[in-house]
């Protein structure tokens, strides 16, 4: 999907702009078209020859990837306060970029019990819809196995919610980071409902579709992402797959890694360690 | 053909024509660029400015405590954890020091099911009886090292080796004037901690530095423990130009390290309590001052005026050092 | 003023982003309004290309109705995005591989052949309007003759063939169109509910049921209103292909129903939670038993014994009405129905529909009621009625 040769992509661009032109026009007239801001917006096209997107940073350079070693996060949930802060997510307990999962068998129980720091329970222990902490809700419970799971997109290889995007808002970059043009969202949200793994939210106040970017504005500039930078136990690796001795290629090298529901046929680019049947 | 049927072809045609012509004009310039986007939405993207500024962006400033942190088993939570996102800083203001150490420090270390067994964790209810965590811990380097707070000196080899000492801190640890500090009862973990870093010159003072050069290691742990087991005296009622009740109000601030009044807390922080008022203001202004140095006081003393200094050590002194609170 | 975002009580395990609903009644009501575009343009074709005569007093109603329905298609959507303003960047720029853009260009597509065909069938009646008034709508009528008062039988041998080729093209369209809805759904595989290939075939069969039934209701109506007497034969034909086609409907619902519970895959226990559950009644009692094997075995009843009369107008009616229902509700129970499921196939969400608001169900019975009134205005301006003054074709 990602990657048409050419002609195909020509071809059908030129189809396109005939049988596009024929019906839109017929439906509402080119004037209106015109008549519209968003649409025809212009912007500075970036100097050819120039590294691509930024002048310190090329993309073809690099290919992107994500650990998370569920064996080793604790659900302290600063990763989760970190994203809100850096990407200025909604502040309130229904929208996320990056969440954190908790898995709880009971002795006795053949069922799963499973929350998240959205859970009226723990947002209770945390005082507020800002900030975020689990409830010790297990304390006393006769727990047989348990374990916490952070979650984020996936920046799958196919992206569904790419796929679907009526107007070419959202893509894939070529250091394989799934982002959203927030200047060019219609706001229908079909990449939301297509995503198989709840990753996207829509931004009510900017009427756009959301979702993490691996802090593209951070790896661009050599840092990491704001929930790996903060993540105290090292739960969370992220680094450039091209460099075999990353910290990401070295996770996927030592470790038997997983993805998230990989009949989709998404093709994720977050690899899992220590994560239970349960977990999609 | 009827003349209608032709018009309505040429309509046709001429809306086509018009939606073909449309289609590049309104197609935004950098669409299809790279694939079917907006291509400058990337670099728009990446432009965006980080908040979180990573550790190597604090220590420029704060080196003491960064020596600190990165040696204790805390280096792997980056400052921004505690003290949030440093964008700003320090042009628009100071960073949040958490003031319920309890609630923060519980977020990693509250005994709960799902956590690693590597993970330190507590008994919440059990560990401390509700105190504040840095009452015992030091966040920046939280392990209470056995150095600490053990003390093994022989009192009655100290009490010798004290005689240099009286003349200005006092035959039984009371300092008979304002400007040196009493050091009955103090804590013997920092008497030893404060002694050693005269020695070793990460303190210094025209005085205290050549006195504690010839000091040997021993005799250090000798004479903290002989001073640790005298008996302290409270307020005598000297006099401070402070007001004592400002200063408890600004004292809430001191009372995670040295507990409520000054007399409980870490043993490797001083007991306050009863302390020579005029010695704590000397500490303080050279703490602010940067003469005295310590990863700790440094940030907590800078943001004090001269009258917060005489009111904290109006409180200060005017506290009853026997109680251990 | 309501607040920004409403969030959704669930039971189980839900992702986090999941507790807000994206889609609302809106996205419900637009395959509605789809499906009566689809379902009034088969009836129309079944006249002009198939020849069934006994359709001909509701032929150009069906032309007018579906055109009404057309045109207000896009307004649920319009307005459920959050940049409506950028709605044609999907036009512009469409995304060969979404569904949803080139949906745009089907509907655009079909707008334009509906108007075309019209004009067609209106062409005689339009020139003798342009001939005979002079005020402010005989300018209008001009216009739309555009300038050209040919009505020779040579002429009307031209437009005779166009409508044939239009209504032949149409009918994929039409269709395509509206299978075209159902993939929409069908081809999202996060959920269980939707992801089915059964569904656009669902979609379209409903679709038809849906806008035969609104002719019925719309047919016996304008006779009641305009005094004349009921064509049974026509209002037959109408019964006829409503029982036709809600036999093809129900076979499939319960086919794709019967392959998500045979099949069994991962999420299968909280479908059966959920269906057994909260849409007990919206599916089983209301979409399926009284919205549709009612009227099926009510019409059934009717073809048997060969009721005639105020019997089978009222009957027939009824039974319209209450497919009506059931396309609402089959929609409903899939738009809404498949988001209250949980993506994670551990939990159920429930959806509130405000009242008010733009999200809401005043909206949403607005929009549905508008295409009535435009059709109002359309059949002033366009008289279908096959028993006044000819004025159409043949």
């Amino acid at each position: 999907m990602t990657k048409e040769s050419k002609p195909t992509l020509a071809a059908r661009r030129a189809f396109l702009t005939k049988l596009g032109g024929a019906a839109t026009c017929a439906a509402a007239g080119a004037a209106a078209l015109a008549a519209i801001p968003g649409a025809s917006a212009k912007t500075e096209p970036a100097a050819d020859g120039a590294a691509f997107p930024t002048k310190d940073y090329d993309w073809t350079k690099h290919q992107w990837g994500f650990g998370v070693d569920a064996t080793k996060c604790i659900g302290c949930l600063r990763c989760v306060e970190a994203c809100k802060r850096e990407n200025d997510v909604p502040a309130n307990a229904h929208q996320f970029r990056t969440w954190v999962e908790r898995y709880v068998h009971l002795e006795g129980d053949d069922e799963v019990h499973i929350d998240s720091q959205q859970d009226p329970v723990n947002i209770e222990a945390s005082g507020s819809e800002k900030t975020f902490r689990f409830a010790n809700r297990y304390k006393d419970a006769k727990v047989y196995k348990a374990f916490f799971v952070p979650k984020l997109c996936n920046h799958c290889t196919h992206p569904a919610c790419v796929q679907v995007c009526p107007t070419g808002a959202t893509y894939r970059t070529e250091d394989g980071v799934v982002l959203i043009d927030h200047g060019y969202c219609i706001g229908c949200r079909y990449c939301v409902q297509a995503c198989p793994y709840g990753a996207r939210y829509f931004n009510e106040e900017q009427g756009v579709s959301d979702k993490c970017t691996w802090c593209y504005h951070r790896i661009t500039k050599g840092l990491q992402p704001a929930c790996v930078e903060v993540c105290p136990v090292g739960a969370r690796i992220f680094g450039d797959q091209r460099d075999k001795e990353s910290p990401i290629s070295l996770f996927i090298r030592n470790n038997r890694v997983q993805v998230l529901r990989p009949e989709t046929g998404n093709a994720p680019n977050v690899f899992y360690v220590g994560i239970d049947k349960e977990v999609n | 053909m009827p003349k209608h049927i032709v018009r309505l072809i040429l309509i046709l045609v001429a809306v086509l024509a018009v939606a073909a012509i449309a289609k590049p004009i309104l197609t935004v310039d950098s669409f299809y660029r790279f694939g079917h986007y907006r291509a400058n939405s990337v670099p728009e993207i990446a432009a965006q400015e980080p908040v979180y500024q990573t550790p190597r962006y604090c220590y420029g400033c704060h080196t003491e405590r960064r020596a600190q942190w990165s040696a204790g088993s805390h280096k792997t939570v980056t400052c921004e954890v505690c003290h949030g996102p440093a964008t700003g800083h320090p042009q628009s203001g100071k960073l949040p020091i958490p003031t319920d150490a309890v609630k923060l420090c519980t977020l990693c270390h509250e005994a709960m099911p799902g956590r690693p067994k590597s993970q330190p964790q507590i008994q919440v209810a059990e560990h401390s009886g509700g105190q504040q965590c840095t009452v015992c811990h030091n966040p920046h380097s939280p392990k209470i090292s056995s150095a600490a707070t053990k003390v093994s000196g022989d009192a009655a080899a100290g009490k010798q080796r004290a005689a240099a000492c009286a003349s200005c801190h006092g035959a039984a640890g009371i300092s008979p004037n304002e400007s040196w500090p009493s050091l009955a009862g103090q804590s013997a973990p920092y008497l030893v901690r404060i002694l050693s870093a005269y020695k070793s010159g990460d303190q210094t003072d025209p005085i205290m530095t050549p006195l504690a050069k010839e000091l040997s290691a021993t005799d250090i742990q000798n004479l903290a423990a002989f001073y640790a087991r005298l008996s302290c005296k409270s307020a005598d009622g000297s006099k401070s130009g402070g007001d004592a009740a400002a200063g408890k109000a600004l004292a809430k601030n001191c009372a995670a390290c040295h507990g409520e009044t000054g007399s409980g807390g870490n043993p490797a922080w001083p007991k306050l309590a009863a302390q020579k008022p005029g010695y704590l203001v000397n500490v303080l202004k050279a703490f602010r001052a940067g003469l005295r140095k310590d990863p700790m006081m440094a940030g907590v003393a800078r943001g004090l005026s001269d009258t917060d200094i005489a009111n904290l050590a109006a409180f200060y002194a005017a506290q009853n050092c026997q109680s251990t609170k | 003023m309501e607040p920004v975002i409403h969030f959704a009580p669930y039971t189980g395990w839900v992702y986090p982003n999941e507790t807000v609903f994206e889609w609302s009644v809106l996205i419900a009501v637009y395959p509605y309004l789809t499906g009566l575009v689809a379902g009034a343009f088969t009836v129309s074709s079944l006249y002009q290309v198939f020849g069934f005569e006994r359709l001909k007093p509701v032929a150009h109603m069906a032309l007018l109705t579906s055109l009404s329905f057309m045109i207000f298609v896009p307004t649920p959507l319009l307005l459920h995005l959050g940049h409506p303003e950028r709605a044609f960047n999907s036009t512009i720029t469409p995304h060969l591989t979404s569904a949803m853009a080139m949906f745009g260009f089907f509907a655009s597509f079909y707008v334009a052949l509906l108007i075309l065909e019209g004009w067609f069938a209106y062409r005689p009646f339009i020139v003798a309007q342009a001939q005979k008034r002079t005020d402010l709508l005989g300018r209008f009528y001009r216009l739309l003759t555009l300038g050209s008062y040919d009505v020779s039988e040579h002429a009307m041998r031209y437009d005779r063939k166009w409508i044939f080729a239009l209504a032949v093209i149409g009918i994929p369209a039409a269709h395509g169109l509206h299978g075209y809805v159902g993939f929409m759904y069908g081809s999202l595989k996060s959920r269980e509910w939707w992801s089915s290939d059964l569904m656009p075939v669902i979609f379209l069969f409903s679709a038809i049921i849906s806008g035969v039934s609104l002719l019925a209701v719309l047919y016996v109506a304008t006779c009641k209103m305009r005094k004349i007497a009921v064509d049974l034969g026509c209002l037959k034909g109408l019964a006829y292909t409503i029982w036709a086609f809600i036999m093809v409907a129900l076979v499939l619902e319960g086919l794709e129903f019967a392959n998500i519970v045979y099949k069994g895959r991962e999420g299968v226990d909280m479908i059966m939670q959920y269906v057994t559950g909260p849409l007990l009644v919206p599916y089983f009692v209301l979409q399926f038993g009284i919205g549709a094997i009612t009227p099926f075995l009510w019409l059934s009843y009717m073809i048997w014994r060969g009721t005639s009369g105020k019997a089978l107008i009222v009957g027939v009616t009824i039974c319209a009405c209450l497919v009506l229902f059931s396309v609402f509700m089959m929609r409903w129970n899939v738009v809404i129905g498949g988001q209250e499921i949980s993506k994670t196939g551990k939990g159920l969400l429930s959806y509130h529909m405000p009242f008010w608001g733009k999200e809401g169900a005043f909206m949403a019975i607005a929009l549905t009621l508008a295409p009535l009134g435009l059709l109002y205005v359309l059949t002033r301006l366009f008289p279908p009625w096959s028993d006044a003054a000819t004025h159409a074709h043949s």
